[in-house]
């Protein structure tokens, strides 16, 4: 029996507000995701897709709102000058540790090989033993398709290799939530499929996915749940078979109207 | 020709390059540290440490070394406060003064180094360390530090070897370095080029081999730049 | 702490007669390093492989060697060559090549071997389009190279010369060796009479420091009249 609502949502984000000096980004979101939700968060640029799933682990910081991660929500407190701040820096990083984040740019570490990218944190933030990482870390090479890869330096990866390579580095921490932010958008064409690829056998496997995505046909295909965002706020959600011919927002007709082209 | 003269000659210089490289060891050394602790003072975000930290290397960069080095050998010493202080026993020493000139001069030159280094970290590979939950000491040392680190390199190398030229100031202030000593030479023999050329060639040699000592430190740090040899 | 300052009844003038002196040395020793340094850089993009490696070796050799060891050199050097054409042509005793010249010379020769990198680097800057373009429109290599190529250059290389303008007023210190007049030489001289070596020295440091701050504003001026129209990166 869950002892609060939010106890049965793997996560939970309330009344989000965040603000860019005087431009407000996000005035008030809220969402919902249960165990193994795909959600894929659609809108133009601007609407603050980027900045809602970034304000989920913190690297932006919400002016208002609460973010819960499997029960555990994060404790904000105010400064001195009245800005928001988290309460406890140990709670935010312990957080993240259990949200994976894939970037639109990989952002793999340079100066290490793909294999030392994936037990980096693994070993130096969940302190698990090296031995353990590592074959997890080659298992989940494997999965993604570039095992043979593993002492190579992203600098030598395609694209699409380099971001296969960042899912596996996320899926490395064991996290309860992944959190994809665009993660096709830098890639060239031919590289995008093989990243879908990946990415819709995790949305198989059950894993709970939120994804900032332009990729019109994989979000209709893979998510349980599409969150439409305009200009901060949320304009429309659903699943994807009722919103894709169904929307009573006229923007999000037209959204998708445009992406079509 | 006169190769006896030519390798006395050597000889003697060979043997003051042990003032010269350890005044350039032990003033690139300790400024290192000066310099990372003004590199701090300068990102730290506190307003007077910030102010100090660019007063400094204004100063310390902006000013010859020469003059650094006369205002700390000749200058301090005519105070009879200093002569009188606890610092007196260092500070009456050439060598010492030389290389606390030498250390206070590098650590500014190095201080921007390390600015423009840690500044060049792409900023994406940071992020993706906190989403990790990475943060304080152990994401400078995994992954801003060794990026950094590389980055750094080139330009340090640079800075380095200036060192080893700059040393050749300390002539100047008594010390009897390879510079001194092939001036020592010359007014002794009234023989020009032969004790300078062969200190340019000593001077060139070091520096030679501290450049190829830096460029296989960098090979050996990036692998990742090199190509695939697959 | 002396109250004494050094204004008008004492040394002030004569530091900034030093200073002067020092201006003018630095901008004779970076005239110098332009001619260097231009001829060095169109030796190493002129693809042909002697030119390029005689200014190679010139650069490697001058960036390897203490620029205080060049002074000397220069100036002994230069001393001693003058003399003994004196004593070829029947002369006695010795000739000297005044400091100012012999300074000039050296921070030249030192800092030609840094502004030939600067000027081949911004000749490399140019767009090939706009050369091509100017070929297309049949201008001559003379007129191309005073009108498209020169001003291009000397656009891309303002902030690397203005750097090396800082190198070259630190450099000039070192003609104080000669004797020259300069603001070190004069500080030094102002030390040893007054026996105030801390008062002249940090006097001298701080007419340095302002020599290079007003420097910086000059360059800064400059590089903005400069790049006036060229189109900013988008970031």
């Amino acid at each position: 029996m869950p002892e609060s609502e939010s106890d049965s949502y793997a996560l939970t984000v309330s009344g989000l507000h965040k603000r860019f000096g005087s431009l407000e980004v996000l005035k008030g979101v809220s969402l919902l995701a249960r165990e193994g939700d795909v959600i894929s968060i659609l809108g133009s640029s601007g609407s603050g897709k980027s900045t809602l799933l970034r304000c989920i682990n913190l690297l932006e910081t919400p002016d208002e709102g609460v973010v819960t991660v499997a029960g555990e929500t994060i404790l904000m407190r105010k400064t001195r000058d009245g800005r928001s701040a988290p309460a406890d820096r140990r709670q935010v990083d312990r957080i993240r540790s259990e949200l994976g984040m894939v970037f639109q740019n990989f952002n793999l570490w340079s100066h290490m090989t793909i294999l030392d990218n994936l037990i980096e944190a693994p070993i130096h933030v969940q302190k698990r033993p090296r031995a353990e990482c590592v074959e997890e870390a080659r298992a989940l090479l494997d999965k993604v398709g570039i095992g043979d890869k593993a002492n190579f330096y992203p600098t030598h990866l395609s694209g699409g290799q380099q971001q296969r390579a960042a899912i596996a580095r996320a899926l490395a921490m064991r996290p309860k939530v992944m959190l994809f932010d665009e993660p096709t958008s830098a890639l060239d064409p031919e590289l995008v499929g093989e990243v879908l690829r990946v990415m819709r056998s995790l949305a198989d496997e059950g894993r709970t996915m939120l994804i900032v995505t332009h990729e019109m046909g994989f979000a209709r295909d893979v998510s349980d749940r599409i969150i439409f965002l305009h200009q901060g706020l949320v304009e429309d959600e659903g699943p994807p078979a009722e919103l894709f011919s169904n929307s009573k927002s006229e923007r999000f007709r037209q959204f998708i109207a445009n992406e079509r082209t | 020709m006169d190769l006896a003269f030519i390798w006395t000659t050597f000889l003697r210089l060979i043997a003051a390059l042990q003032v010269t490289l350890s005044v350039w060891a032990l003033s690139v050394f300790f400024g290192a540290f000066i310099a990372a602790g003004v590199t701090w003072m300068r990102g730290s975000g506190i307003k007077p440490a910030e102010w100090i930290a660019r007063a400094y290397i204004f100063v310390f960069r902006g000013a010859p070394l020469l003059v650094q080095l006369f205002v700390v050998y000749y200058g301090l010493s005519s105070f009879p406060l200093v002569r009188a202080s606890v610092f007196w026993p260092f500070l009456r020493d050439a060598f010492n003064c030389a290389t606390l000139s030498c250390a206070l001069c590098t650590a500014a030159y190095q201080s921007e180094i390390f600015r423009g280094a840690l500044a060049g970290v792409p900023h994406g590979q940071v992020e993706a360390a906190r989403a990790c939950g990475m943060s304080g000491f152990l994401l400078f040392r995994r992954v801003i530090f060794p990026i950094a680190l590389r980055q750094a390199l080139p330009a340090y190398s640079t800075e380095v070897i200036s060192m080893v030229k700059a040393t050749a100031l300390v002539s100047l202030v008594t010390l009897w370095d390879v510079m001194s000593v092939a001036l020592k030479i010359r007014n002794d023999t009234l023989v020009t080029y032969t004790p300078l050329l062969i200190a340019g060639a000593i001077y060139f040699v070091v520096n030679y081999l501290i450049a190829r000592a830096f460029i296989f430190i960098e090979q050996w740090l990036s692998p990742h730049l090199r190509a695939r040899s697959a | 702490m002396t109250a004494l300052g050094f204004g008008e009844r004492g040394w002030g003038p004569a530091l900034l007669y030093g200073a002067v002196m020092t201006v003018l040395v630095s901008i004779a020793g970076l005239a110098i390093g332009a001619a260097l340094g231009s001829l060095v850089a169109w030796a190493k993009l002129s693809g042909v492989r002697i030119a390029a490696a005689i200014g190679g070796g010139y650069a490697a050799i001058f960036r390897g060697l203490p620029e205080l060891l060049v002074v000397y050199f220069v100036y002994f050097g230069s001393s001693a060559t003058l003399t003994g054409l004196d004593h070829l042509l029947g002369g006695e005793g010795f000739l000297g090549v005044p400091g100012f010249a012999a300074g000039a010379l050296a921070v030249g020769v030192i800092s030609g071997s840094y502004q030939a990198e600067v000027f081949r680097g911004a000749f490399l800057a140019i767009a090939k389009g706009e050369l091509e373009a100017a070929r297309a429109v049949g201008m001559g290599r003379w007129l191309m190279f005073r009108r498209i190529i020169g001003p291009q250059v000397l656009r891309f290389a303002l902030p690397g010369l203005g750097n090396l303008w800082q190198v070259a007023l630190k450099d000039s210190s070192l003609i104080s060796v000669t004797g020259l007049a300069e603001l070190m030489r004069t500080s030094q001289v102002a030390a040893g009479s007054t026996h105030q070596p801390f008062t002249f020295y940090v006097a001298g440091g701080a007419l340095y420091l302002a020599i290079t701050s007003i420097s910086d504003r000059v360059f800064e001026f400059a590089e903005a009249r400069a790049t006036r129209g060229m189109r900013r990166e988008a970031h």
